[in-house]
């Protein structure tokens, strides 16, 4: 399969009054078409500073981005415009990219009914619950049919129980979509149960330290996946290499 | 908004408590304003005041009465209200409109910055004789003196509105190819709706010294002149019918921005 995201021997240097921050140094790796990656590694490593490179937010201070698609972000709130209902949220990118097509806004909106929001499409984002937003945030975000996700810690600001459930609705739609995703996350069993490969990172500057394709026979379903008796396995691997 | 028969007893219950609690403070309120009056006027009827240095109630109301028959109290309403007016929309406008050009240039506002702190920290009313000269003595003055004191505060309310606007959500639409009018648009003036009411709010009462302030300095007629006037020929039952007429003004202006913000700021609670 051909690669449609590449970093080449990136360094990114923040550049402030006081000092430089040196986030990410010579860090390369690749994200194939369809393929659904999690980069996991200690907090303030640089790992929204890497999607924010992926999605050309900023140029890299040496080496390469190459992103041969268009790229759909996501953030660890939904970023819901509180002002607008969740049909007009959804069709934002649209709105912004000056979409005209009939056709585009039908699909974005048979995707939010087919995904369960069709009964809110008229609501205001405060109606609806942490979960459902956060499905429109994601529907929102496919709205463009952009062909690679960056997805910064999306799951994170929900509870326990919710983030199960809408990681396991995020995870079928995408593998339904066939995106290719750039998952970003500080959870372990989240990254096993969702990733194909998985690339753990350096404490800050972030390099690459290890990277594993993740084999669970075929099985994408999240939950599934828990069950399996290779996950603790992983688990073990990753939390050693997380904490090294 | 659900259909109230569905709710239960202890609802109707809180509900009816909650009413009548609302009520209770309307009646207190009223019945405070009552007591004062009462009070006020009973020590100018008793002689416990001198009604010539504390006015009473009826007086004040003799005074108004006596400015209506003479055909001058809708004159001097509107003269004031015509100049706060003004100045109030102008400052506004030009206000939001330079908070908008700060907002946009980074290079501007970095220069601009310590020339707003001090024109904040300047007691605009030192200004008075230089807008004598520049606008002579009539409404012209009194505009610009409201102005002045709105417009900075204007400014300052809203550049940090639009400053405040959450970094998460400039990313998102960056992300989506937004540029910076459409950043503009779709992002940091419609999140600034709620700052905008409230600079409104702050505005409607900054008008108001302003434009008194003017009267004070020049002018020939308005509320502000009333109370100058009155001061000099020590009527001071004028000064306190202009001052309550004042009031109340300020107060209905200060409502119309409630009912503006109750239109528009319908659906954001968060
Ligand atoms: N705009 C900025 N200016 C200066 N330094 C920054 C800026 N943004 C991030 N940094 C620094 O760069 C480093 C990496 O930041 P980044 O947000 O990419 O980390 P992260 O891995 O996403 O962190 P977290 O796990 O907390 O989300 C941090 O040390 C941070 O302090
Ligand atoms: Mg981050």
């Amino acid at each position: 399969m051909n690669e449609i995201l590449t970093f080449d021997h990136v360094s990114y240097i923040y550049h402030t009054k006081r000092d430089e921050i040196e986030a990410l140094n010579d860090l390369s790796f690749s994200v194939r078409e369809g393929e659904f990656v999690a980069v996991i590694g200690p907090s303030g490593c640089g790992k929204s500073t890497l999607l924010s490179l992926a999605a050309g937010l900023l140029t890299p201070s040496a080496g390469s981005v190459n992103c041969s698609g268009s790229v759909g972000y996501m953030l660890q709130r939904d970023e819901l415009f509180p002002w607008l209902t969740i049909e007009k949220n959804i069709y934002l990118p649209l709105t912004i990219k000056h979409i005209k097509t009939k056709e585009i806004y039908e699909r974005a909106r048979a995707r939010a009914v087919k995904y369960g929001l069709g009964e809110f499409l008229a609501s205001y984002p405060f109606q609806l619950s942490g979960g459902m937003r956060q499905r429109a945030a994601l529907i929102r975000t496919l709205a463009s049919d952009p062909d690679v996700l960056l997805l910064d810690e999306p799951f994170s600001a929900l509870d326990y129980q919710t983030r199960l459930n809408v990681t396991e609705d995020v995870a079928a739609i995408l593998r339904k979509e066939k995106k290719t995703a750039l998952l970003i996350t500080h959870d372990i069993s989240e990254t096993i149960s969702l990733a194909d490969r998985v690339l753990v990172l350096t404490a800050r500057p972030a390099r690459v330290a290890h990277a594993h394709e993740l084999m669970f026979d075929g099985v994408v379903n999240p939950l599934k996946r828990r069950e399996m008796s290779a996950f603790s396995g992983w688990f073990e691997i990753l939390w050693k290499e997380l904490n090294a | 908004m659900k259909n109230t028969e569905n709710f239960s007893q202890e609802h109707h219950k809180f509900l009816r408590a909650r009413k009548r609690k609302s009520i209770l403070i309307q009646c207190l309120r009223i019945g405070l304003l009552i007591l004062l009056l009462g009070i006020w006027e009973l020590s100018a009827a008793c002689g416990w005041s001198d009604p010539f240095l504390t006015s009473s109630p009826s007086r004040i109301a003799k005074t108004i009465g006596s400015l209506y028959t003479e055909g001058t109290l809708f004159y001097h309403i509107g003269v004031t209200l015509a100049e706060t007016l003004t100045g109030f929309f102008i400052a506004v406008l030009f206000g939001t409109a330079a908070a908008l050009l700060l907002w946009w240039s980074d290079t501007l506002r970095s220069v601009l910055e310590p020339y707003i702190v001090v024109l904040n920290a300047l007691p605009k009313i030192a200004l008075g004789p230089l807008i004598i000269i520049w606008c002579g003595t009539g409404s012209k003055a009194i505009v610009f003196m409201t102005i002045l004191v709105c417009i900075i505060v204007v400014i300052m309310h809203m550049l940090n509105a639009f400053i405040m606007t959450d970094q998460n959500k400039i990313l998102l639409l960056r992300s989506m190819g937004a540029g910076k009018l459409q950043l503009l648009t779709r992002l940091v003036i419609p999140s600034s709706l709620a700052s905008f009411i409230s600079m409104l709010k702050v505005t409607v009462g900054m008008s108001w010294i302003g434009s008194i302030m003017g009267e004070y300095i020049v002018s020939k007629a308005g509320l502000g002149y009333l109370i100058v006037y009155g001061g000099q020929v020590f009527r001071l039952d004028l000064v306190m019918g202009a001052t309550c007429i004042l009031c109340s003004l300020a107060a209905i202006m200060y409502f119309c921005v409630v009912l503006l913000e109750k239109l528009l700021v319908k659906n954001t609670q968060t």
